[in-house]
């Protein structure tokens, strides 16, 4: 028996360790690394906020960073060189794990670090894994093809090459000092350790972000849509140009120079036909109407203080750690505030001592598929002509298992995305092939730095004629008292309907044709209205001389435009007010009709009292939201099951319609009529669980990892996608900025839906949630650029020597 | 009086060779401890089970008050523990076990040596 025991106990004690010491497979982490406090978890429950003293070899000179009590860094650096490496330190420093996670999510990597994760397809209701489907998505939509193409860019350019060189070596600077301890927690959860970061991943940062805002398509709805319905009433729903739009560019606005002539529409034999396959299926992304933004600037000459107030609020995914890190970032040719890109050099939407600038999403369309006519693996056909397929093998790693062997091919027009392995949303079986202005290689990073030290209007011109992809609508304030906006980005000079549905790739009629050249993009400066604004809309109006398409919103900017003309905010804390104004004009507009259609006896359900704001803690806010939803769901998914919906702002212009000119009207009828007991039912559900709208929404900021542990659910908030806060359960503003240009100083204001620190640990991981949630700005310290401050308001110097 | 020492001694070599040495060794320490004591089986257990505990707890629970339980009341969240303090034991005991059997098995390691030595 003893004999027994003396092996089976120090047996026993060594599988044990074993067993703590690795990761199983599943969400369990390796529990005896990450319980011991000496090396794991509790070397993660850090104390920010000392005054440092670090030795960094490779600086060139001294830096200076000065720390405000909301851990802000302001760098000052002697040279552009140090500027950035000691950026690419402090985001490694702070935000690390993000950004390689990001990255790896981008490049298509997710399976090497998370393994498997099996769930059942809703439509075929067969096993997948969904990490290597997503995996595989990156890859076949070509964002590391993309990512190269950029780099090679970046690397041709002095300037950028610097840049990235600086950034990179700041970020393996901090990577090569970790052991095990300083790992950032989540590694020590998922079980892997941070690899050296490279220039590749900047790029595909950067590309990750032209994904998230020019990825979206309705190209294959639209080509159903366009075969199924009659052209009339095509267009009646559809419309290209949404009536009573409010332009980006103000109507009116002159433009002036056009060197391309638009190309001869092509015949109607070079849409590809997809009427044949199944139109039981429905796979379409839903519109994600909160990825979108809003900017306004207004002139001095409206304002109180007498200088121009740029307002922007960015909305994106709300994570934590946040997509942004504030910072301030100094040099002699420099001094710029504002919020960067863990993972990217530079500050991407700010304000330097001289212009203060924002942006938002120009949702014109810049990615359009092909129908490949192959005639095996290796050719494809274009004209007459046999072409050979260019091969990318993509090799994806998966955790624990052997690697998945991706063979992508390359046409004349980008990469096939889809093909019987990888199928289209409609599973046609066909091969489609993605053309997209992502996949170029562009120097957005150099717009980005020219930004930074743009001194005047015709500077800030200079730099965004480096900003490619993603489009976007660029507003510009100056201390010299001007405003400006550019729809900004590379377009291509298309024929009318060129890539709004999906084209045959089997002949050169349906190739791009030239680039727009950029000078030439719409834009305004010091417009007689006194005043810009962009929330996504239609970027010009019908007399922009070139054609395009594309996936643009309008509440917002009708909500806007209507304040800004009725009662225009003069001053900082009215501009915070509109920033977070959550009035709802589709309420407005449609709760009486709704009302009426549904033929409600109670008058409170509707009610036509009610001020139509999507307040946090409003009933009549869910019940809108509520009835909308149902009934919108319900008029358009019979119809139109195999596609798209009319856009909801459509759906109210018909809603609105005289009931004779309205050729839906009794569809509406029977809508409300039929959803009108279901949502009954549910509203006496809620009565239980709580009626405020905030509880019915739910907005979360998620952990990137998804660890319910480290996100923050149920915020008190108002608001919904069509409102200027546009605050949905995942989306929502992700930076609030206002800034006044004056002639003596700068005065600016933000926050953001986060905090500094990356480190679920860190008393600095969400320290910006309450005053995000309850509407609250922080003054926002812009130090003069020189190397020595008395500013009381700095807490904390870290001093970075060589 | 020996128990004390032993529990004191793997506490503070433990805590030294976590600093260089991956978590585990901990239990080389416990093992180690155990058999250059002579500890009986229970004892070497008790030794290596409370250092280990004491160790893991006393570490934890410092710098989760400098931290103002921010972590440790997440980790917990993440564990389905109900509060800071749960997590802290429950981590703690983990690591006491560890290092219980780790004992354990210097104990028995030592009874070997020393029988064959007389």
């Amino acid at each position: 028996m003893r004999r027994i025991g003396s092996v089976i106990i120090p047996l026993f004690t060594v599988v044990l360790i074993l067993l703590l010491d690795r990761k199983p497979s599943g969400s369990l982490p390796a529990l005896g690394r990450l319980l011991d406090p000496v090396n794991g978890w509790a070397a993660n429950a850090t104390t920010e906020g000392d005054d440092l003293e670090l030795s960094l070899k490779e600086l060139k000179q001294a830096v200076t960073v000065w720390f405000e009590e909301r851990m802000v860094p302001h760098i000052h650096a002697e040279n552009a060189s140090d500027l950035y490496f000691a950026q690419g330190y402090l985001h490694a420093r702070f935000r690390l794990w993000q950004m390689e996670f990001q990255t790896h999510a981008a490049a298509g990597r997710l399976g090497e670090i998370i393994g498997e994760k099996w769930v059942v397809d809703e439509r075929t209701k067969q096993r997948k894994n969904a990490i290597l489907e997503f995996d595989r998505g990156q890859r076949r939509k070509g964002m590391i093809y993309a990512a190269e193409n950029s780099l090679k860019e970046m690397e041709a350019d002095a300037r950028t090459k610097q840049m990235l060189d600086a950034y990179t070596a700041g970020v393996n600077y901090y990577i090569s000092s970790l052991s095990f301890r300083d790992y950032p927690l989540e590694y020590k959860l998922m079980g892997y350790a941070p690899e050296p970061w490279t220039n590749l991943k900047c790029a595909l940062l950067l590309k990750t972000m032209a994904d998230d805002l020019t990825g979206y398509t309705e190209d294959f709805p639209l080509t159903l849509l366009r075969e199924q319905l009659s052209q009339a009433e095509f267009e009646f729903l559809f419309p290209q140009r949404l009536s009573e739009s409010t332009p980006v560019i103000p109507e009116g606005t002159r433009f002036d120079v056009h060197s391309l002539s638009v190309p001869d529409a092509a015949d109607d034999t070079v849409w590809s036909q997809l009427s044949q396959s199944s139109l039981a299926v429905r796979h379409f992304s839903e519109r994600p109407d909160a990825i979108g933004s809003n900017s306004w600037a207004i002139s001095g000459t409206h304002t109180v203080c007498g200088a121009p107030i740029l307002c922007n609020d960015p909305h994106l995914g709300l994570n934590l750690p946040s997509l942004w890190f504030e910072m301030q970032l100094q040099s002699p040719e420099m001094n710029v505030y504002g919020v960067s890109l863990p993972g990217a050099p530079g500050v991407i939407i700010g304000f330097n001592d001289s212009i203060s600038w924002g942006f938002t999403n120009n949702y014109r369309d810049v990615k359009d598929f092909y129908e490949i006519e192959a005639t095996d693996r290796n050719f494809y056909r274009l004209d007459s002509v046999l072409k050979p397929f260019d091969k990318r093998v993509e090799i994806i790693k998966i955790k624990g298992k052997s690697d998945y062997v991706d063979t992508v091919l390359y046409t004349i027009h980008g990469p096939i995305c889809y093909d019987t392995s990888f199928p289209d949303p409609l599973r046609t079986g066909k091969m489609f092939a993605l053309q997209w202005m992502a996949h170029r290689g562009t120097n957005e990073l150099l717009a980005v730095q020219l930004l930074n030290k743009a001194r005047d209007y015709v500077s800030f011109t200079g730099a965004i004629m480096h900003f490619q992809c993603p489009a976007q609508n660029m507003v510009y304030a100056d201390r010299a008292g001007n405003i400006a906006m550019w729809g900004q980005g590379q377009f291509i000079n298309k024929w009318k309907d060129q890539g709004r549905y999906v084209m045959k790739g089997n002949t050169s009629a349906t190739l791009w044709g030239a680039d727009i050249p950029m000078m030439e993009n719409p834009h305004v400066l010091n417009p007689p209205q006194g005043y810009l604004a962009s929330a996504n809309q239609i970027i010009t109006d019908s007399t922009y001389p070139y054609w395009y398409n594309g996936y643009f919103y309008d509440f917002r900017a009708w909500r806007i435009n209507e304040i800004l003309k009725e009662n225009l905010p003069k001053d900082v804390a009215a501009n915070m007010q509109m920033q977070n104004d959550v009035v709802s004009v589709l309420a407005r507009h449609s709760v009486s009709k709704l009302a009426q259609l549904a033929s409600f006896e109670d008058s409170t359900i509707l009610p036509g009292t009610w001020n139509h704001a999507l307040d946090a803690k409003s009933n009549a806010a869910t019940n809108f939201q509520l009835f909308w939803a149902m009934f919108y769901d319900r008029l358009w998914k019979e119809t139109y099951k195999n596609a798209i919906a009319p856009s909801p702002e459509r759906t109210m212009q018909l809603l609105n319609l005289d009931s004779t000119a309205n050729p839906y009207y009794a569809q509406m009828k029977r809508a409300a009529q039929e959803v009108r007991e279901v949502f009954l039912d549910s509203m006496g559900k809620l009565k239980n669980s709580g009626q405020e709208w905030y509880k019915v929404k739910g907005t979360q900021l998620t952990h990137l990892a998804r660890l319910d542990a480290f996100s923050y659910k149920n915020l008190e908030i108002g608001g919904w996608g069509n409102t200027i806060n546009a605050v949905k359960k995942t989306h929502g503003p992700s930076w609030r900025m206002i800034v006044e240009m004056g002639k003596d100083s700068i005065v600016a204001w933000g926050v953001y839906p986060g905090g500094q620190s990356g480190n679920p640990g860190s008393k600095h991981y969400s320290t910006f949630v309450d005053h995000w949630v309850e509407g609250q700005y922080y003054r926002l310290l812009f130090l003069p650029n020189q190397n020595n401050q008395d500013n009381s308001s700095i807490r904390y110097v870290w001093n970075l020597k060589p | 009086m020996r128990l004390i020492i032993a529990i004191i001694l793997i506490a503070l070599l433990s805590f030294a060779a976590e600093y260089f040495f991956s978590w585990w060794s901990l239990a080389v320490i416990c093992f180690g401890v155990a058999i250059f004591l002579r500890l009986c089986f229970g004892s070497a257990f008790l030794a290596g089970f409370l250092g280990i505990f004491l160790l893991w707890f006393i570490v934890g629970a410092l710098r989760d008050s400098a931290n103002d339980h921010v972590l440790s009341s997440r980790m917990a969240q993440l564990f389905g523990l109900s509060g800071a303090i749960w997590f802290l034991l429950v981590a703690s005991l983990v690591g006491g076990i560890v290092g219980g059997f780790a004992g354990w098995s210097g104990a028995i390691a030592g009874r070997y040596l020393f029988v064959n030595r007389s």
